[in-house]
């Protein structure tokens, strides 16, 4: 028999950990966090390196891979890194203070540099590490109805499902805008003052059209009785994997470890 | 037929406009009528729709003077229950995408979920409402995939599925190709045989004399002419005022004024071939 439309509409998915339940990924995500800040104030060598962020790291591409969408997360955690790295040698070259290490040319890295390029770093790729297999493995929409479902007022959970669709149309209309003011002669290509110099022109037609539509858009949803009062129908109904139990009780018990773990080694 | 709506001395201004955007108005919408709405712009046309539907001033804010009644009662004494009693659909079709559905489908259900139908009802009147609109096809894409003239069948699928008996359409074709204008005609045809009380703002005259029963003229924020299609778009002294009339129409009075024995002048292409035959066989007679 042929499926009927809300029935295409539900998402399944086979595998245990990418099903997760929406709640129970973002308890993972926040227990990920605090143990990331906690493994931050480890220190070793000499000049106090949080070096435990550095294998802790490996966490991440572990739980994308048996979330089977390491595929996905490879490109966003592509783009993380890039964003580390740029840190860590700023952060390494530029930041001074304590001894200097190591000379290189007018280049010095300075003891307290490299611990705050190894520390800030090391956090930024976990931390947006963790949200980037949250949101490869997670539909805006399961994000939505988990946070109304959690009792979140439902123009607030719009507030949020709409952002983050909205970011792909700007990005859509701002290439649009750009050929635009290419064709009218603006110069969008080249070093960066001229980058820059078209970056007003861009921006204001991007913003003042996102703002114009917003209204149009706010009575748009008000034709269509977002505002009316009393119960709401939900065509979406989340699913849950069947291994949420299991996997808020591992991640409870392995915070619960590396703080126990964290309390000994200052303790001893 | 009784009047749905009623326009009692009402004079609107947007806030801190220096001249009202509508001023002294009175009218009667009649109960299953066609009404197309025509003027320059920036004559009060949308203002006029937006007070219909209780936009203005409950969003837009600005002072409202008289009274805009909706079934008898003030359209700033309804809350989100006018959007069961009239559908409104805008000229832009990007910005009517609800912008959190994925789907086409979901795009078209998502007011009947707000209004709290049972899931299967919804399922039923959404398939119902795509066959009409011809946007079965499109069900499993994403909204924002879409053409202009698609995204504006999906905002129209939209607001018909709510099953208003009222609907203000605001210049549903001015971003939209021949094509696209073609396909949304279709469905207000369809809206129309069906009984439907629409309240059309358009600038292609051509199809107001195709579709519309009544017509209202805007002008400087009044309302300069209102009444049957074939007298109104046949009244040549309204282009000395800004309007534009159907080229059948014009060219149908300058037959006229030549000696052509026309027994009215055409409104439209159809009336227009009758008429024009009906003198030619006259003259032919004599």
């Amino acid at each position: 028999m042929e499926k009927t439309y809300t029935e295409r509409i539900q998402i399944h998915k086979t595998n245990k950990l990418a099903g997760l339940y929406p709640s129970v990924k973002l308890l993972v995500v926040v227990l990920y966090t605090v143990c990331t800040f906690v493994l931050g104030t480890v220190h070793f060598t000499r000049v106090d390196l949080s070096l435990l962020l550095i294998p802790w790291f490996l966490v991440i591409p572990i739980l994308c891979a048996s979330s089977g969408a390491l595929g996905k997360c490879v490109k966003a955690l592509k783009a993380v890194a890039l964003i580390a790295l740029i840190i860590l040698l700023v952060q390494t070259f530029l930041v001074p203070g304590g001894e200097v290490l190591v000379r290189f040319g007018f280049l010095r890295i300075c003891e307290k540099g490299l611990k705050t390029a190894v520390s800030l770093s090391f956090m930024i790729m976990n931390i947006a590490g963790i949200f980037v297999w949250l949101f490869q493995t997670t539909e805006n929409k399961e994000i939505a109805r988990a946070l109304e479902e959690s009792g979140m007022n439902y123009k607030a959970a719009y507030v949020f499902t709409s952002t983050l669709q909205m970011i792909d149309i700007l990005s859509e209309n701002s290439k649009t805008i750009m050929n635009a003011q290419k064709a009218r002669g603006v110069e969008t290509e080249g070093n960066m003052i001229v980058r820059a110099k078209a970056f007003f022109p861009s921006l204001v037609p991007l913003i003042l059209g996102a703002v114009i539509g917003s209204e149009e858009r706010v009575l748009t949803l008000e034709a269509r009785g977002f505002s009316i009062q009393g119960e709401k129908t939900h065509l979406f109904n989340l699913e849950k994997s069947g291994a949420e139990k299991t996997a808020a009780a591992a991640a409870v018990m392995i915070t619960i470890l590396i703080i126990a773990g964290r309390i000994a080694l200052w303790v001893l | 037929m009784g009047a749905v709506i009623e326009c009692k001395n009402v004079t609107y201004s947007y806030p801190l406009a220096k001249e009202p955007a509508i001023k002294d108005l009175s009218l009667e919408i009649e109960r299953g009528k066609f009404y197309g709405v025509v003027g320059e712009n920036g004559s009060g046309k949308t203002t006029f729709c937006a007070l219909l539907r209780g936009f203005a001033p409950s969003f837009y804010k600005g002072e409202l003077k008289g009274e805009v009644l909706v079934e008898g009662k003030k359209t700033t004494d309804y809350g989100g229950e006018l959007s069961a009693k009239i559908g409104y659909v805008f000229q832009n079709p990007f910005t009517q995408i609800s912008g959190v559905k994925d789907t086409v489908f979901e795009e078209v259900a998502y007011g009947l979920e707000n209004f709290g139908i049972p899931a299967e009802e919804i399922e039923r009147r959404v398939v119902e409402v795509m066959q009409m609109t011809d946007i079965e096809a499109l069900a499993m894409k994403s909204p924002f995939d879409l053409s202009g003239g698609q995204m504006q069948r999906v905002a129209l699928a939209s607001v018909i599925v709510l099953e208003p008996d009222i609907l203000i359409i605001d210049e549903p074709t001015s971003q939209l190709d021949p094509e696209g204008t073609e396909s949304v005609f279709a469905i207000i045809k369809t809206l129309k045989e069906k009984q439907k009380t629409i309240i059309l703002v358009e600038h292609k005259i051509d199809l107001i004399a195709e579709y519309a029963d009544e017509v209202l003229v805007f002008k400087d924020g009044q309302v300069i002419a209102a009444g049957d299609k074939r007298k109104i778009l046949s009244d040549m002294s309204l282009l000395e005022k800004g309007a534009s009339l159907p080229q059948v129409a014009v060219l149908g009075s300058m037959l006229k004024e030549r000696g052509l024995p026309l027994s009215e002048i055409p409104v439209t292409e159809k009336q227009a071939i009758e008429v024009i035959a009906r003198a030619l066989e006259e003259r032919k007679k004599q």
